[in-house]
């Protein structure tokens, strides 16, 4: 059993997780081993979370998957984002943006808009 | 748990997938050990931190069985469907089982007050059309006379076409419902995406 604040932690880092690999995936072509690396360099999460969630971007058609052999080992899965997956990040990147910032605010008592105007 | 006994109990979980897909699931994971074991990390490790083979298949088969729903539209795809969200947690239990029972119970009474108008209507109809006819038997209907036959025959031939009425307007909204549904479980699923091991296992990263 797990507590709420567990729960609720948990939650949200999934909602980021989406946002982290499509913004990964903006930069490069990455494997999924590749890019849980780089996101467990920064935040948590468990490893064999990062499956399901391709699998699903994939359906979407946000990304798409490819074979690409490698120097060490056998051919690697390759995912590489679709015009409709930069959409998508964008509109997640503006949303994770406004959500930092509301919650900034309301934690450092400052009143920043999206411009980046102050009205002290 | 080494990578063998991982990837055989998740093809296992998986069973209800199409071979295909599952064969497609299983080699990223196959894949993510092989990678980790050239990282020169231990098999065991790297199950540990993938989390439970369960909670990573209960994960994947939900999604599959909402999409499979969305495809085939049909009852039986989306019973499967929400219970295979509602078995993701305890949150998804209560944010898909809830809304289920009273929409299901809903839409279950509007059936069966409409199916009461129409069976009741065309009795009543029939009670006033055939009283004239058959004097004998006494139906003690509560309007009499010639104006209460035609009275009678008017409420009943009312009642059946409103029973009509609200028995079609909720086949239509049951319909439109089970869009709204799949949305939902999307929605659910997304929002819970794959709660992974335990407080225990997150102690290796």
């Amino acid at each position: 059993m797990y507590t709420v604040s567990d729960t609720m932690n948990t939650q949200f880092k999934k909602g980021v997780l989406e946002l982290c690999v499509l913004v990964l995936l903006d930069r490069k072509d990455c494997y999924g081993y590749e890019m849980v690396e780089e996101i467990s360099r920064n935040i948590f999460i468990s490893e064999g979370t990062i499956y399901p969630l391709l699998k699903r971007l994939k359906t979407e058609g946000l990304v798409i998957s490819y074979l690409k052999e490698s120097q060490d080992g056998p051919p690697r899965k390759y995912y590489q984002i679709t015009e409709l997956g930069k959409e998508k990040k964008e509109k997640l990147v503006a949303e994770w943006n406004e959500f930092a910032m509301g919650v900034s605010n309301l934690l450092y008592n400052r009143n920043v808009d999206m411009e980046g105007n102050c009205d002290e | 748990m080494n990578k063998d006994d991982y990837l055989k109990e998740l093809t296992r979980l998986l069973r209800k997938l199409p071979k295909e897909e599952r064969d497609d699931v299983v080699s990223d994971y196959h894949e993510h050990f092989i990678i980790g074991i050239e990282k020169g990390r231990s098999e065991e490790e790297i199950a540990k931190a993938l989390g439970n083979p369960k909670t990573v298949a209960k994960q994947i088969n939900a999604e599959y069985m909402v999409r499979k729903a969305e495809d085939k539209q049909s009852a039986g795809s989306m019973f499967e469907a929400i219970l295979a969200a509602a078995g993701l947690g305890i949150f998804n239990l209560i944010f898909v089982a809830v809304p289920t029972l009273i929409v299901v119970a809903l839409i279950l009474t509007a059936f069966a007050v409409g199916g009461a108008m129409i069976m009741g209507g065309i009795l009543i109809t029939i009670s006033y059309m055939f009283q004239p006819l058959i004097p004998l038997i006494n139906l003690n209907l509560p309007l009499g006379g010639i104006l209460g036959i035609f009275g009678g025959i008017f409420i009943g031939v009312s009642l059946t076409i409103l029973g009509v009425g609200l028995v079609a307007a909720t086949a239509y909204i049951t319909k439109w419902l089970y869009g709204l549904a799949i949305r939902y479980l999307k929605y659910n699923i997304r929002l819970i995406e794959g709660r992974k091991g335990s407080k225990k296992s997150q102690g290796v990263s």
